[in-house]
């Protein structure tokens, strides 16, 4: 089972190293702080504060997606990122020995108690739309309250790409005081693809142009740029009529996403790819099967969505057509696959099961045509994620990652499975007994109702023992009443 | 001269209405102070259009006229509308406007004016139309000849609306900017000024080398630019300093739960008086943030009007949530006709019906509203001071059967057949 994700790891590596020469020189990619963050989790010397919030899931199998599976394991997060997974972690105010009183504490801790459950990473939906409201700029225009955001909770999608940014399912969880949101927090990455097309003979023609400049103002600012050293004077190569996009692409810094499904055109983009060393995204890929070594090979990326149907061309001898193979075998090739459902948006229209909430469906299908599940769950989280270019927060259950989390209560790709409870940012956002649409369907097992732990700053255990009494007060006092 | 017969015609009752004495005593069964709570068998006491003295069974000096209606009548505190069009257009621009005021559109002369007053309501607060900054709203009694005679207090508030949109914040953050803008031309002049001043002293100095220099506030009649005068405000920048300064305060009108975030992410760490103005719609979602609004203690404008849970058929009181979650309530009538204002009691009654405080209700059609129009020292309550602005009912305002039997505005009999 793990072997083709080995081999499709070591493509993957070999691939990168092809295209490193390219990135290393002059442009530098995107820094992502990744490697500072998890140096400061390692730290921890950040003295706790009030606004400082530990949550944890505990007693629940941690699939990481990095291909562990803890059983019964304990996962700890600070201020929204992940700071310990395994067993033995000392909780912070849910030690029963500490020293420190509780009042003096100064911080907040929530604890969901998952026996029984499973964990697994927020799944990473590659496409849809309507989940943040209707807008352009997340950061602006971002709806914490749509309803769509709560059903696409409830399918286990944490985070998205909608446009060409990734954000994530940040929905506004109340505790009852002044606002607390972060904004900026709701977008993982503004833009990271651009689109390129391959459909026709114009669109191919431009498409080698653009890449044709691209690549040569690339060659004449690195060669500037070695210049520019001895003499100051030097002017930087006009970019006129270089495209921006293409250079970023060609720089590593987005991903360029065409969208095909035919043969011939698969094959033209896993060449002219391979040619100007970049790696494709490709949306469709109906068939990809046929071609599955050429796009392996260019490193190329697939969108697919295993419930299309393409017809063959029944004038030619050569395969074509959809295939329920067409993951299975594109993976076996060494291509990374994302999944996505038919719709991008919530409908509750139509035939039922092909839009976003019904994700983890169309990932069976790619499971019934020999998909390998590992493979399959990674197309929901780490594929994605790394297409995105936001792996190093999402997609997988690790130190210094995102606490983008969710529960639930079998394996995440069964159809009878439901996501019992939804984690953003060390929040939990959604819970499946609390909202009106799925409550009612096999609700959570008295046993199985954890309730959620909540450890205050440490002054509101006093009043929380004081409410239970008011509440014996209560009771005895309508127990006097119903005497009387 | 035709404004006037024109306003003659307008106000039939009003001018047949025979002249109120400036000194009278009212006995009803029941008075609802809103401050003070209710009184049974209360006497008020009405010198010059004010309320002198207002208490339960008081004892009245002989001589002055006793209008006695107890125990059928109930009295309350004229009706404030802080939120109105009255007849004026809605057409408006979306552009930020800040300098743009409701008073400059008023136009005495509607029947509008005649025909809320009758129904007891004895302030409006009139704001501008549009989108984005409007502008400011003005507090007007509905009644006089020309604007002067209407106008209670001008710039009342500024109107902003607010959507979770990128161009709405930045307007927000715009207008800040551009006090802030002021602020730095501002000091560059003054500091240029003074050193102009400077300059000028050395060569007075030099001038008049073996005179005493008086002290630099003292003019010299060679000083051309003698004072100094501060650069030009622009109407952005002069309504957000006034904004910062107390002097105007600002009402966001917002539409769902989400943009109440997005409105306290765009105010950020300024500091104003600023207020809500949420219209009600069959699914308002706005109870999502309740708790955060009720924290902040700011005022909150709906319709006393049920709403339903998203998405179900569940009913929601949401003045109610709000009110219990600790936003100070105004009720304004479901809409802004004539007929709307006649139903806006009934309305808020059946708020009281579905589980509403009260007293609260009570409040948030009269003095809240005179409050967040700055005119709650003069109208709002029955209070010794202010001004006699009643409504008399024969039974409880809040029942649907309840019709107003007379209106009295600043002293005077305006609406209902009054016989002492």
């Amino acid at each position: 089972m793990r072997f083709p994700l080995h081999v499709k790891a070591a493509l993957a590596a070999g691939l990168l190293f092809a295209a490193a020469p390219l990135v290393r020189a002059s442009f530098t990619p995107p820094t992502f702080d990744d490697e500072e963050e998890s140096e400061e989790g390692e730290e921890s010397a950040e003295e706790d504060g009030p606004d400082t919030r530990y949550f944890a899931v505990v007693g629940a199998d941690i699939h990481t997606g990095t291909g562990e599976v803890l059983r019964g394991a304990t996962l700890l997060s600070k201020n929204g990122k992940i700071q310990a997974i395994g067993y033995d972690i000392e909780i912070p105010g849910r030690d029963f020995q500490a020293d420190v009183p509780s009042a003096e504490r100064g911080y907040t801790t929530e604890v969901l108690d998952a026996t029984g459950f499973r964990v697994y990473p927020g799944m990473v939906a590659i496409e849809s739309s309507g989940l943040l409201g209707t807008g352009g700029d997340f950061r602006d225009s971002i709806d914490p309250f749509d309803q769509n955001m709560v059903l696409g909770l409830g399918a286990g999608i944490t985070s998205t790409g909608q446009g060409s940014s990734a954000v994530k399912l940040k929905r506004y969880v109340s505790d009852g005081t002044d606002v607390d949101y972060d904004f900026d927090g709701v977008v993982l990455r503004d833009k990271w693809y651009t689109t390129m097309s391959y459909n026709s003979a114009n669109s191919r023609r431009s498409l080698r142009e653009d890449l044709e400049r691209a690549s040569q103002y690339i060659r004449e600012y690195r060669k500037w740029q070695e210049d520019v050293k001895s003499d100051k004077e030097l002017k930087e190569p006009s970019k006129k009529g270089v495209n921006g996009s293409v250079v970023e692409v060609l720089t590593g810094q987005i991903m360029a996403k065409f969208r095909a499904d035919s043969r011939e055109e698969l094959l033209g983009i896993a060449r002219i790819a391979q040619e100007y060393g970049f790696r494709p995204v490709i949306d469709g890929a109906r068939e990809g099967w046929t071609v599955a070594d050429e796009l392996g090979r260019a490193g190329a990326y697939a969108i697919v969505t295993p419930r299309e149907r393409r017809d063959k061309n029944e004038l030619l001898v050569r395969d074509g057509g959809s295939s329920i193979e067409n993951a299975a075998i594109l993976h076996a090739a060494g291509v990374q696959i994302a999944i996505k459902p038919g719709s991008r948006g919530v409908s509750l229209g139509g035939i039922t099961g092909r839009d976003i909430m019904h994700l983890p469906v169309e990932v069976g299908f790619a499971i019934r045509g020999g998909l390998p599940e590992e493979a399959a769950v990674a197309s929901v989280t780490t594929v994605p994620a790394r297409m995105m270019g936001v792996a190093h927060r999402v997609g997988t259950l690790a130190k210094g990652r995102d606490c983008d989390l969710i529960v639930t209560d079998g394996d995440l790709l069964h159809y009878q499975t439901f996501v019992q409870w939804a984690v953003v940012d060390g929040k939990v956002v959604y819970d499946k007994e609390a909202e009106l649409f799925f409550a009612h369907i096999r609700p959570r097992a008295e046993t199985e109702v954890a309730p959620l732990q909540r450890l205050d700053a440490g002054e509101n255990e006093e009043e929380e023992e004081g409410d239970e009494d008011d509440d014996d007060e209560k009771d005895k006092k309508k127990d006097d009443e119903d005497d009387d | 001269m035709t404004l006037c017969t024109l306003l003659l015609a307008a106000l039939p009752a009003t001018a047949a209405q025979p002249a109120t004495p400036d000194l009278l005593a009212i006995k009803v069964g029941k008075a609802e102070t809103i401050d003070q709570g209710t009184l049974e068998h209360a006497v008020i006491l009405i010198e010059d259009g004010k309320i002198v003295m207002i208490g339960e069974d008081l004892p009245i000096e002989r001589g002055i006229p006793v209008l006695d209606r107890d125990p059928e009548w109930t009295v309350m505190p004229g009706l404030v509308n802080a939120y109105s069009r009255g007849p004026l257009d809605s057409r408006g621009g979306n552009d930020a406007n800040p300098g743009l005021r409701a008073s400059d559109e008023l136009y005495p002369g509607e029947d509008f004016y005649g025909d809320v007053l009758e129904l007891g309501v004895t302030t409006l607060g009139l704001y501008p139309a549009g989108n984005g900054i409007p502008g400011r709203a003005v507090a007007v009694r509905p009644r006089g000849d020309t604007a002067e005679e209407m106008i209670l207090r001008d710039d009342v508030y500024l109107k902003i609306r607010m959507r979770s949109s990128g161009s709405d914040k930045k307007m927000l953050r715009k207008g800040f900017e551009d006090a802030d803008g002021w602020i730095e031309d501002e000091q560059k002049a003054r500091e240029k000024w003074e050193k102009e001043q400077e300059k000028k002293k050395k060569s007075k100095k030099k001038k008049d080398d073996d005179k005493s220099v008086a002290g630099p506030a003292t003019p010299s009649l060679d000083d051309d630019d003698g004072e100094y005068t501060p650069p030009e405000k622009d109407a952005s920048a002069e309504a957000f300093l006034q904004l910062r300064s107390g002097e105007l305060t600002a009402l966001f009108a917002i539409s769902q739960a989400s943009d109440y975030l997005h409105l306290i992410d765009a105010i950020g760490d300024e500091e104003f008086q600023w207020d809500l103005r949420v219209p009600v719609t069959s699914e308002l979602n706005i109870f999502y943030v309740k708790e955060e609004i009720g924290a902040r203690g700011c005022r909150v404008m709906i319709e006393p009007q049920l709403s339903q849970h998203p998405n179900t058929l569940r009913l929601r009181n949401l003045p109610m949530e709000l009110s219990d979650a600790g936003a100070k309530l105004v009720l304004v009538p479901r809409s802004d006709s004539v007929w709307g204002h006649e139903e806006w009691l009934h309305n808020t009654g059946e708020m009281v019906g579905y589980g509403l405080d009260r007293e609260v209700a009570l409040r948030a059609v009269t003095l809240e509203p005179a409050e967040l129009l700055g005119v709650g020292d003069r109208v709002g309550s029955l209070t010794p001071g202010k001004d006699a602005n009643l409504i008399f009912f024969e039974g409880d305002p809040l029942e649907p059967g309840t019709r107003v039997e007379a209106v009295m505005l600043e002293g005077e009999f305006v609406a209902g057949e009054v016989k002492l």
